[in-house]
This record gives C-alpha cells, structure tokens and sequence, in this order.
C-alpha cells in the first residue's frame, strides 16, 4: 500500500506510459479483456467505414472549431435541447452533437449515417446556444457540417430533384414563390382540398400532416416594390421612416400579418418603405446544408435594402429575422461582403424589438371583457436573438390582456423552419406538448411572432379539438390599435 | 490550426463487440443498445479535464428505461465478466461515469419518471433519471422542497446526487445528498434487486439494521446500480433573503464567515467569489454589475419573512466593520439573479481569457474553515507559480473551494502545467487537513489520492467491495487506485500538431 504513495503527477506520468502492472491487494480488479464467443463473422454491421468526407468539408468544420472546443460539456443545455428530452439519448443533445462534429473534425471518427441522422434530427431551434455558459454557438456549427456534408449526403433522386426546385428555383425567385401560393389558394378553395382529404390520398402519400399545416388565407400578397405607406398618429415620437422585411411565406400567404405590421407601425408614427428587389432571407437553405444558396439571398437582401441607408430594417418572423442578424457572421469571410453585412445585420430589428420604444396609439381591449392570452416564444426570436420581454410588454400594454405563461415556455414548438415537413412525428410529438402546456394555461388566445409557429400552433391545436384561437403578435396589436371607427 | 487529435480507443475486437449487442438487443425490452462507433463516441465523455482530452469511449452504451432492462444488462455482465459504468446526466468531473475499464455505459438518464409525491409523509419515490430542478419545481407544488442543490441542478439526476454523494450550496445548512436519501432500490452486479431502508417502508426514520442506504450514495456505482430512490423532502421555506459583501482583503472574508457563526446565525448557504470569478460573472451578466474587489461573499438565510429580514440585517452588521460594501436584499428577482451568476461561473470563466476553456480538475478541494484564507492565498501563489489562470468560488461555509483552472487545450505545454498545477492542489488541500473532494465525488481523477487520504480505511474499503462484486465489474477503476486506468490519462502528448 504505502509504496504507492508517490506525489500524483509521477503517478500520472507513469500511467501514460503503459498498463500499470496491478500488484499487492489490489488483486481484485480481475476484468481487462472479455470476450463473447461462438459467433459468426456474418453479425458483423459494416458501418464503420463510414462516408468520405467531401473536399472542402475539412475547412469548413475547422472554421468551428474553436466554437466546438469551447464547450466543456457541463450539460447544462441537456434539458433545453427537444430532441435530447424527447429520446434522452446523448446523441440527440447539443452536448452529443458537438461532441460528434468535433471528433469529426479530428479525424477520429468517420462521417457515417447515424451521425448525419443525429444532426438532421436537431430543430436548430439554438435553446441550447441560449442557455450555454461557455458562449457555444450552435447555429454555425450546424450550418457548417450541414454544408459539409451534404454532397456526401445519400437521398433518393426525386428528393434531390425536390430540393434543387424548392432551394434553387422556388425560393430566390418571389414572382415564382407567389405564383405558387396562388395555387395553393386554388387549390384550397377550388374543393381539390376537400375531395383530397376525404378521399384519404393524402394519408396515403404521407402528406396529412404537411397539408394540416396550410392556412386558410386570400391571395392578398404585399408586393415589395419600393412603396412608402406614410405615417400616421400624433407624431409624438417624431417621424421616422422604417424599412420592412416583407419575407416569403409573410408577404404571401401570411400577408395579413405583413398589412397588420404595416398599419402598426404607421400607427406608430412611422413611415414603411418596402424596398424592392428583396426576397426569402436564405435561412432554409442555411439550416439545409445549402451555404451557397443561403450566400447569394443574403447578397441580394443586403443589397436591395442598401437604399436605405442606416434605416432600422423591421422584420415580424422570428426565424428570418435571426437570418438576417446572422449575415455579418456568414459572409464574415467575404472580403467583398464582410463589412456590408455586418452594416446590415446591425439595422435589423424585430417589429417588438422597435415597437417596444415607440409610442402606440390608445389601445382598445381586443374583446368583450377580460382576455386571457399566453404568448409562445419563438426558438429564434428569444433563443437566437433574445428577445422575450418585449413581446410581453407590448401585449400588457392592451386593457383587459390578462397575459399567463405557458409550461415549458423555452421549448421548441416543433415547428423549426420546414422540421414539421421533414420530421414529422417529432414534430407532431413536440407540437402535442406545446398544445397541452398551452390548453393548460386556459388561454383563449395564444400569440407568437414567427409564420412556423404560427402555423404548427394551429395545426396542433386544432388536432386536439382546442378552441384556442392563434395570432400573430402584429394581427393583436393591429385590432389594439386601429382607430374605434375602422373595429 | 492546431488540431487535438487522439486515438480511437477499441478495447474488444469488433466482433465481440457486435455479439454483444446483438445479445443486449434481445435481453434489453425497453431501452436502446447502441454500438455505431458514432454512436458510442459521445458515452465517452463527462464535465472532466480528463475526459476533455481523451474521451474514453466505451464498448457499447445501453440507454435503459427499465428497472427490467438494468437487471439484464447486469445479468448479462455478470455472466460474460463485462464492466459496467453506470451513467446519469454525465455532467460530473471526476471521471466516474465513463468506461475506464472498457465494457459498457449504462445510462439511466432516461430512466426519469417522478413515480409519487407523497405529501403527508414528506417523501418523494422516483428513477434515478430525475433531473434535480424538475423533482424540486414538481415538490414545489406540494410546498415541499429537496435540500440538496448543486449547482448543476439544472442538469445533475438525482441518481448521480446520490451515487456521488452530491452537496451543494446549501449543505452548510441541510447537509449533503446521503442526509435525505431514506431508501434505495440496487440491482447488485449479479443481477440481483434489493431494497435499502427497510421493505415497502415510508418511515421517515429507522435505527434497523445496518445502514445499507448510506453505504451505496456515494459508492459511485462501484456496488450497484440504483433504480429507484426513496427521497425526503422537507416543508419548503416561506422566504430567504440575501446579503452580499464585497472585500478588498481575502483573509478579511474568512473572518466574516467566522464572525457570522459567532453571531449565532446559521446560513442556508455562504459562497464565496474570488476576484476572477467576479470578473467572469460580470462577463456572463453584464447587468449585475458586481463590484470587483478580491472577494465576494454571498450569506442566504432562509426560513419566514420576518425571521430571514432579522438574519439578514444581523449578518450585514456583522459584517460591516469587515467588508467595503455590504447589502441585503429580500427580493426574489434580485436573489435568484445573484444565484443565477453564481451557478454558471464555473462554465463561464471560460470567458477570461479567450481561446481558453475551463478544466475540470482539481476543481473541488474542501479545506477546515480556519485556513480557507491560507487555502485561496496558496492556490494564487501555484496560479502563479505554474503560469496558469485560476479563478475560484465555492461554498466556503462549508470549506468547500472550487478552483476553476483556464486551459489553452490546444497547447501542449499548457496542458502539462495544468496537469501539475491541478496535482499541486489536491496535495495543499491534503496538507492542510482537508480533502481532495468535498462533493463531486473521486471518479478516476481522484483516484490516485485515495490512499494519501484514507490509509489503512481504503483496505477496508476495498473488501467492501469485494463481497459485493467480486467480478471486479462495477465501474471499475473508480476510487480504487491500484485501478487507475491503463489509457492514458491526462496526457500532455496528446496534443499534437502544426498551428
């Protein structure tokens, strides 16, 4: 026993050199090697080997890789993480996932499909980023193996096809996007939707739950074409003139939220200019693997809105609204671009994050008497960018708002950009709890400030027969705030 | 760029690696096998500096969810000799949660159903899996609260607290984890289930038998593993208040706590911030704006709002002549904020020096109460000597320090300086009569000390545990030092590469 008794760090050396030799009562620990034997090699899985890393890939993880090293894997965002509460598998956690990418990155591990599965499942929904106290940002870890990866990434031919339309047609093109939200109109109120439904085809090609997702909504777009809308109200605040972020999905078939921001702000005191050329923000293409698509929208929106100048740029979807304010760091490397982007992102507000220091006209109750209502963080309005209390006080500011919180407020509703289409029994799981803490909550009124939540809310809400109706924090304000004779 | 790189570590061939799973497959109903190299890279790992530099990857991990799926794993292990390292939240330092020895990573995380609150006899029954905030917001409901609280809490199960014996910042006041665990169900390495602290009971005290219950908190799954925990709560306090005192003479905060034990005051918690651990807050929370000196002193006290207000001004006065700027404070927001900056310091004095983390080691030393002012002075003087940042903070009502070292990981040198810096520090808090943990548990890390510590004892120790797995299969290389694992383990050589 005693001659053990040496200073530690000795002890220590001499433990890296080779496998102590046990001596003396320490006898016990007989267990070094085992094995199971009888079994064929035919057991054998072969998937170790793994997939080769793409050219390229090796500099983008690196880029990250002081961000993965940061983490020292406390655990404290185990519990923020949905996955990670879902499945309670260190794979499906934040801490997992860097853990994964980072041993990647130093060639100790190949890329293989369960480590690509593990990193697909995660909603970038950035709870854990939120509650990290090393200052890990999970977001561009993310974005950088999911670009890594993805020419490696093996799917069906007529996914590729999908999303080279979707990513590389669709999107960057708003006349293509409207057109196509026009159809989904016709297709709504044409009766195709209907027959579709009963006739349950759309159980049947797996679409049911992507088609409960839909809105019902009127064709009645908000063009971004370089229009002012003048500002209206006292002026108390003094005239200032704001530039929208109409967005894809808002300015389409959420354009009602888009009209009611308008009409806010110009409530506000604010002239609303909408500066043409500007598009979808690129955060799809980003959370998606593709760099290079997320890359060139972001050029053409820093550009479009470069007339401009310092205006604060408005946006009221959560989720493109952190895009946007993450363009300084994806183009940080872009010596054309660095400085316009970073110039960019720093003019970017969330329309409560504006709306907050203004002045809004007298507000009205929304209803007959007292309004319970709890508001449902969006993963990248607070998570992302922070921004929680504002929401809050906007909507305390309306008489007879009794404003209650929900269970597990900081939980991702399962929304998270297109996860609901691409997972959708997670989702589906997520979008069950979300809906249960909010019933809970006997609110009649749910609010959020981002189209994904928006529409998941909806969709799971309804499944469960809730009658809780679902607004976006602008459509709220709009009723608050409009003049008594317009109600 | 200079890139850690290590070596995969493959302890059995593949093919009994496969086997193996494939067997756990059929066995295990409920839970996960998991045996994807992928897959297994991250059950290698905890909170340590050990672990940061070389996971130590197990040979296959089983996610149970089952009291059934933990009996046939262990059955299983017991028939083919296979370690076991039973595994919480993993968000320990020492090492004691991943498979040194090889074998398989048996997490119980999942393991995380609250099965009873019983309110009248001030109790709750639960899986190991229960995250420690979760099982208090759930008693909360009842007015009830668990004492105990890590600073983890928001990650720690309560099935770690017990295995590591887990303290905490109120256990000056309420004591540790082994205080409030009544009864605990153990699947023993062969298989077999019993129940500590009597059969089917809710007694909330026994003098029966011998105290079984006590003997597993704090084994760290070196005896068992427990599936099941009978916790006791108690009547949750109406109110707390807290008074924060800011010193520009270390030795003059180890007179404060002095003076407020001889005032007659009893804090439920008194921690303690050094000048760099000021400082870290302050990065992570801005809004606090602390002033920074060479210590901050944190006194809560708990109990009706009357009683915690008089506590509160005694201990200011009692301070006052001694400190440079004291405060009270009996308002929620205000005191949950304080507490909030507290919990995460220890993460986040990554901040102070950028390109730098911080490393678990050395980081829970708990010293006697009269030479905590010579404890804090020393380890500046080793911060010093070694060339390497040290911010420290801990419970100092209770003796307990955690020095959180800086680390350039990327660094070999670096890293050589911390590995001896961090033998440095257990050695003073040896030969200052204290001890080389006050609350995290030994795991491996701490390992190589235990016959420093506990002479003669550890050989009694050790035959504990060989009645109960004479196998040697449960977590080995876990607080026995003769079983301090063959890879290496803080291995400056590790680090390797061009910049």
């Amino acid at each position: 026993m005693g001659s053990r008794m040496t200073r530690t760090g000795d002890a220590m050396a001499e433990s890296l050199v080779a496998p102590r030799q046990v001596t003396g009562s320490g006898d016990m620990h007989v267990v070094l090697r085992y094995t199971i034997p009888g079994r064929a090699s035919s057991d054998l899985r072969d998937d170790d080997a793994g997939i080769a890393l793409p050219s390229g890939a090796q500099a983008l993880l690196e880029a990250e890789y002081e961000n993965m090293l940061a983490c020292v894997r406390c655990g404290l965002c185990l519990t923020s993480c949905p996955t990670y509460v879902l499945t309670g598998n260190e794979n499906e956690g934040p801490r997992g996932r860097i853990a994964l990418v980072r041993a990647l990155t130093e060639g100790r591990i190949p890329l293989t499909d369960e480590l690509l599965t593990h990193e697909d499942n995660c909603l970038a929904c950035d709870a854990c980023t939120d509650v990290c106290p090393a200052g890990v940002h999970m977001g561009p870890i993310q974005v950088a193996l999911r670009a890594a990866a993805e020419p490696a990434v093996r799917r069906p031919v007529w996914v590729r096809a999908l999303r080279t339309m979707v990513f590389d047609w669709l999107f960057p093109s708003m006349p293509r996007f409207r057109f196509l939200v026009w159809l989904v109109w016709i297709y709504q109120v044409s009766g195709i939707r209907a027959v579709l439904r009963a006739s349950g085809f759309l159980r049947l090609i797996g679409m049911s739950d992507a088609d409960d997702l839909l809105p019902p909504f009127v064709p009645d777009f908000l063009i971004a074409s370089g229009q002012t809308y003048p500002p209206e109200g006292d002026g108390s605040d003094g005239a200032e003139t704001v530039d929208l972020f109409a967005g894809c999905v808002m300015s389409t078939a959420l354009a009602s939220v888009d009209h009611a921001t308008v009409r806010v702000l110009q409530r506000s005191g604010c002239a609303v200019s909408c500066p043409s050329g500007q598009g979808c923000c690129g955060a799809l293409h980003a959370h998606s693997g593709d760099r290079a698509g997320a890359v060139s929208l972001a050029q053409s929106t820093i550009a479009s809105f470069e007339v401009g100048g310092d205006r604060p740029v408005i946006v009221n979807s959560g989720g493109c609204g952190a895009m946007l304010k993450e363009y300084g760091h994806l183009l940080a490397d872009d010596l054309d671009w660095a400085s316009r982007a970073k110039r960019f992102s720093s003019r970017v507000m969330d329309a409560s994050e504006f709306l907050a220091t203004r002045t809004l006209p007298v507000m009205h109750p929304i209803g007959a008497g007292s309004v319970r209502v709890t508001y449902q963080d969006a993963c990248h309005l607070s998570h992302a960018q922070k921004i929680t209390s504002q929401p809050r006080e906007l909507l305390r500011r309306v008489p007879g708002l009794e404003l209650t919180e929900m269970a597990e407020r900081s939980l991702c509703c399962g929304s998270a950009g297109v996860y609901n289409v691409t997972h959708p029994e997670t989702a589906r799981e997520l979008g069950s709890r979300k809906a249960e803490s909010i019933i809970a909550t006997g609110a009649e009124v749910v609010v959020t400030a981002n189209p994904g939540c928006y529409l998941q809310l909806r969709a799971r809400l309804q499944a469960t027969g809730s009658k809780t109706e679902v607004r976006h924090i602008m459509e709220l304000l709009d009723e608050a705030t409009a003049p008594v004779i317009a109600r | 760029m200079t890139i850690l790189r290590t070596d995969v570590v493959t302890r059995v061939s593949r093919a009994t690696r496969v086997a193996m799973a494939t067997d756990l497959r059929r066995l295990v109903t409920t839970g996960d096998v998991l045996d994807a190299t992928t897959d297994i890279e991250v059950y290698g790992y905890d909170a340590s500096f050990l672990t940061q530099l070389k996971p130590v990857v197990p040979d296959l991990a089983v996610i149970a969810r089952s009291e059934a799926d933990v009996i046939a794993v262990m059955r299983y292990a017991h028939e083919h000799r296979i370690p076991v390292t039973p595994r919480g939240a993993a968000s320990g330092c020492g090492a004691g949660c991943v498979a040194l020895r090889g074998g398989i990573v048996l997490a119980l995380n999942a393991m995380n159903r609250v099965i009873e609150i019983d309110g009248p006899n001030g109790q709750a029954i639960c899986e190991p899996g229960v995250v420690h905030a979760r099982l208090n917001e759930l008693v909360a409901q009842s007015g009830l609260i668990f004492p105990p609280d890590p600073g983890s809490s928001r990650m720690a199960t309560v099935g770690g607290m017990a295995s590591t014996n887990a303290h905490g910042v109120r256990a000056v006041k309420y004591g540790p984890t082994s205080s409030w665990v009544l009864g605990l169900t153990v699947v023993l390495p062969n298989g077999d289930v019993i129940e500590t602290g009597s059969v089917g009971s809710r007694a909330k005290q026994s003098a029966s038998g011998l105290e079984l219950t006590k003997l597993f908190v704090g084994a760290e799954g070196t005896l068992g593993v427990i599936t099941r925990l009978r916790l006791k709560l108690l009547p949750r306090p109406k109110a707390r208040a807290m008074v924060f005192a800011v010193f520009d003479v270390l030795e003059r905060a180890g007179e404060a706590v002095q003076a407020v034990y001889r005032s007659g005051i009893s804090p439920s918690a008194i921690e303690i911030l050094d000048s760099r651990s000021l400082r870290a807050a302050n990065l992570y929370r801005p809004d606090l704006g602390l002033r920074e000196a060479e210590a901050l002193l944190l006194f809560e006290v708990d109990g009706n709002p009357a009683g915690v207000r008089w506590d509160a001004e005694q201990i200011a006065e009692t301070v006052r002549p001694l400190a440079v700027e004291v405060d009270w404070s009996d308002q929620e927001p205000r005191i949950a904020k304080l507490w909030e900056a507290r919990s995460v310091v220890g993460a986040a004095v990554g901040a102070l020096r950028p390109g730098s983390t911080r490393a678990y080691a050395g980081e829970d030393i708990c010293v006697p109460l009269s030479r905590i002012p010579e404890t804090l002075r020393g380890i500046q003087e080793l911060s010093v000597k070694y060339d390497v940042p040290v911010a420290t903070y801990g419970h100092i009502g209770g003796g307990s320090l955690h020095p959180a070292i800086l680390v350039n990981g990327r660094d070999p040198d670096d890293v050589r300086r911390v590995i001896a810096l961090t033998d440095a520090i257990h050695h003073l808090a040896l030969d200052l009569g204290g001890t080389v943990t006050g609350e995290h548990g030994v795991g491996a890390a701490r390992a190589p000390y235990m016959t420093r510590e506990h002479g003669a004892a550890l050989e009694t120790m050790r035959q504990i545990k060989r009645a109960l797995d004479p196998h040697g299969i449960m977590n080995p290389a876990t607080i026995f030092p003769e079983d301090v694992p063959p890879t290496p383990a803080l291995d400056a050589s590790l680090v390797t590469g061009g910049t």
